[in-house]
Formats: C-alpha cells, structure tokens, sequence
C-alpha cells in the first residue's frame, strides 16, 4: 500500500515549517521509531518519526524547502515494486509520530 | 544567478539583521532577560551569543527599569545598545530613563549627545493575560524625541531594524506574538525600510484601513470577506508610528472618502484618534471609523480574550455598518 507523508497542525499556529534533512534518500527501508525527517517551526525542531514500517519513495519538499501544513511531504511503501500513483490526494496517510528535540 | 530572495520566519529577520549589524558594528551589543545562550523568548536572538560571547550579549535579571536605564546611559557614552524587553506591558517599568532622558538628550545638549539605542519589544494577545498582553504604542506617540516601528512581516522587520540599528535615537521596535509564525520572502541583500513609510498592501477603492502589525493580517481576512459583499477595501500598513506617514493615509482617503483606522490597543486616544485627526488636517472633514480592542483588560480566559480584540468578523460587521452609516460615530459609540 501506498502512504503519504503528512504533517497535521503541530501547534495552533503553525502555518508553515521548513524541511531541515531527510533520515535516508528514496529507497531508504524504516522501522517503527526510525526518524524519516526533521522539521523546522518558528519555536522548535521537530522530529518525524515513523509510527509504522515503510520504505521511502517519493521526497516532494527537499532539504531546506518550505511546506504549509497539509501539504504531503512525500510517500512511502510497504514494498518496494509498488508502483506508485499519479495523484496523491486518494492515498493514506502513514501514521508517524511527532518529537519535539 | 543566485537567488534574490530567502524565506525567513519572522524571528530570523530580526536576527539576521542584528547578526549583519553586530558584525559590521562593534559598538552595538544585546541586553535583556534570556538573550543569550537561550536565544531569546521567541529565539528572535538565536545564535548571537555563538558568534558574539557573553560581553556583546547580555543576560540581565527580570529589571526593566534597570535595563533600559544601563542601555540609555550605555547609548549615551557611544554604544549602540539593543535592550530586549519580552512584554512591551513591562515597559513601562524603563519609561523614565526612555521618556525623561533618552527621548531628550539631543535636545538638551544641544545636539551634542544622542541616545542611539533600540528597544525590541513584543505586544499583543495570545493567550497570556491582563499584564502581557496590551498594545500600548499609542502611549508613547506624544513624546518628542523617540522614533516607534511596527513591522508587520519578515521583510519589514529586518529593513526597519537596521533602521533602527543605525538610526541616532532612541527608536522602539515593536513585534506581536502573533507573527513569529509567520514565515516571509526577504531580500538577500542588506537594505533598509526608511522609518517613517507606511505602505498600500491591498488596493481597494470603497474604504481605506490604516492598520499596523499583525493586525494588517486581519484587515486582509476582512478584506477578503468583503469582496463577496462588493466592498472593495484599501489596507495600508503603517509600519512606523513615529513619525506617521499620515500623507500617504490622506492620499488613499482623498479616493475611497472612508477612512476605517484598526488596531488591537485601545481606540481612546489611540492611533486610529491620531490618524484620523491628521488625515482630517490635510483633507477636512472625512468619514471616519475607529476600530480597537474593547474598553476592557484583555483576558486570560481564550472567550474573554477573543471577545475583547478585534478579529475578522467583528471588522466586517464594523465596515458594513460604517459604508452604510450616515453619521457612523454618533450612531455607534
């Protein structure tokens, strides 16, 4: 199955973050826990952590590049010979998890 | 070709002036309550106290008469002090040193002194209370001497506050709580946003809203709710309330014959009253509507707190009953 990788309103206030770095490139395998990316907020760094296993496939917002929030930051995989789908919009969302460092 | 602008949050505007200005200057130094390795309330001082140390970055107790007093007597031997004042409520703990002595010492000596120091402080509500959450500029903008900013995005904070940074004096920078969200486009190259312009950031045609700060952003929701009604509004942002560009005010005035002023601090001898009375100076008579916080502390309690300042709905409501008002201040006191 096919994941997207989103990021839900953090704080209230949050409109926007910056991507600071990506834990892996596409193709990179995670488990539970695992750190996928790390996120900038007016306030804090904050930790994206994997909530499930997956393997990373798509990255649509890259390193130092700006996201509102709601938009999907990229997709995942449960295997890696999933082809992936057009839109992005009909896919689930990944459960992840939010640490603030 | 390299880019010409960088996405900055508000906080990093101001850092990265200072950080730009630090370096070319060494008279200038920071002084207040967790500006050092902690980076500041709203890490609006991130990485200053790496690149700077402890003698250009200071960390003082919780005595803002104390700081401002040290920072206008630092200002006045020949250092370009920057004093952080986290609640602009607490101000009014340093207005002797700022109003009695810093505000007049250029007039005093005969120009001889100047009292070149900044005063970065936050205003406005966010869920904090009676004492840490009033806008009080308008208290400040009768007293001869100073010089008060408002940015209301990234761009404007870092062009004002080198302004402010190399200005003789004294100027106060004021931010809003409600910004440091707020990410912005910034010029790469170093510039400076003249103190004393304000700016047209919506065209409109049927009402012109003089506004600064963050409630620029509320003028926008409003403006755009009301487009659906067929008013068609000018926002301008103030940016600098000493001295006031009331011109550019009157010019906007002069074509919508409405002037609506918004601001979260309260209308009674505000800076909607000055605006109004100055934009009456240069035009005469003009229709005028003042919109503010109510008569009342702002609250703790969220309801209380979100009933007291002015939000989108509560402005559109006021425009359309002031568009279609006959004498809008005698019918709505």
């Amino acid at each position: 199955m096919i994941y997207k990788l989103s990021v839900p309103a953090i704080a209230e206030d949050i409109e926007e973050f910056r991507v600071l770095e990506w834990h892996g490139g596409i193709g990179t395998p995670f488990n539970t826990g695992d750190m996928v990316v790390e996120l900038e907020t007016h306030k804090a760094i904050i930790e994206m952590r994997a909530g499930q296993a997956g393997i990373l496939r798509v990255i649509s917002v890259p390193d130092g590049a700006w996201c509102k929030i709601g938009v999907p930051l990229g997709l995942c995989s449960d295997s890696l010979d999933e082809t992936l789908p057009e839109q992005t919009e009909a896919t689930a969302d990944m459960l992840v998890e939010f640490e603030i460092a | 070709m390299p880019p010409t602008h960088q996405r900055l949050f508000y906080r990093e505007a101001i850092v990265r002036a200072l950080r730009e200005t630090m370096a070319d200057d060494p008279r200038v130094f920071v002084m207040g309550q967790d500006v050092g390795a902690f980076g500041g309330a709203y890490r609006e001082f991130d990485g200053l106290f790496a690149a700077f140390g402890p003698a250009r970055v200071r960390d003082t107790p919780v005595a803002e008469a104390a700081m401002i007093g040290i920072g206008v007597g630092a200002a006045a031997a020949g250092l370009r002090p920057v004093v952080s004042i986290t609640y602009m409520d607490f101000l009014m703990l340093g207005l002797d040193p700022l109003v009695n002595y810093a505000a007049k010492l250029s007039y005093k000596t005969g120009g001889q002194l100047h009292a070149p120091i900044v005063i970065k402080t936050t205003a406005g509500a966010k869920g904090q209370g009676v004492a840490h959450s009033q806008c009080i500029e308008s208290w400040l903008m009768g007293v001869p001497g100073l010089k008060l900013v408002c940015p209301s995005n990234p761009a404007d904070a870092y062009g004002l506050m080198v302004a402010a940074l190399e200005d003789p004096g004294p100027v106060i920078f004021v931010d809003h709580k409600k910004l440091f969200p707020v990410p912005g486009d910034v010029p790469v190259a170093r510039y400076r946003t003249p103190i004393g312009t304000a700016k047209i950031i919506r065209a409109g045609s049927d009402i012109t809203i003089a506004t600064y700060s963050y409630m620029t952003r509320v003028a926008h929701q409003a403006a755009d709710l009301l487009i659906n009604e067929g008013i068609s509004c000018e926002v301008i942002d103030l940016r600098s309330l000493i001295p006031l560009d009331a011109a550019l005010v009157a010019q906007s005035v002069a074509r919508t014959k409405n002037l609506l002023t918004l601001e979260e601090g309260q209308v009674t001898c505000g800076v909607g009253s000055e605006v109004a009375a100055q934009v009456q100076r240069r035009l005469g008579p003009v229709r005028v509507h003042r919109v503010g916080a109510l008569p009342a502390p702002v609250s703790s309690n969220p309801v209380l707190e979100a009933a007291c300042i002015p939000n989108a709905q509560r402005l559109v409501d006021e425009i359309k009953f002031f568009i279609n008002a006959t004498n809008p201040e005698c019918l709505h006191p």
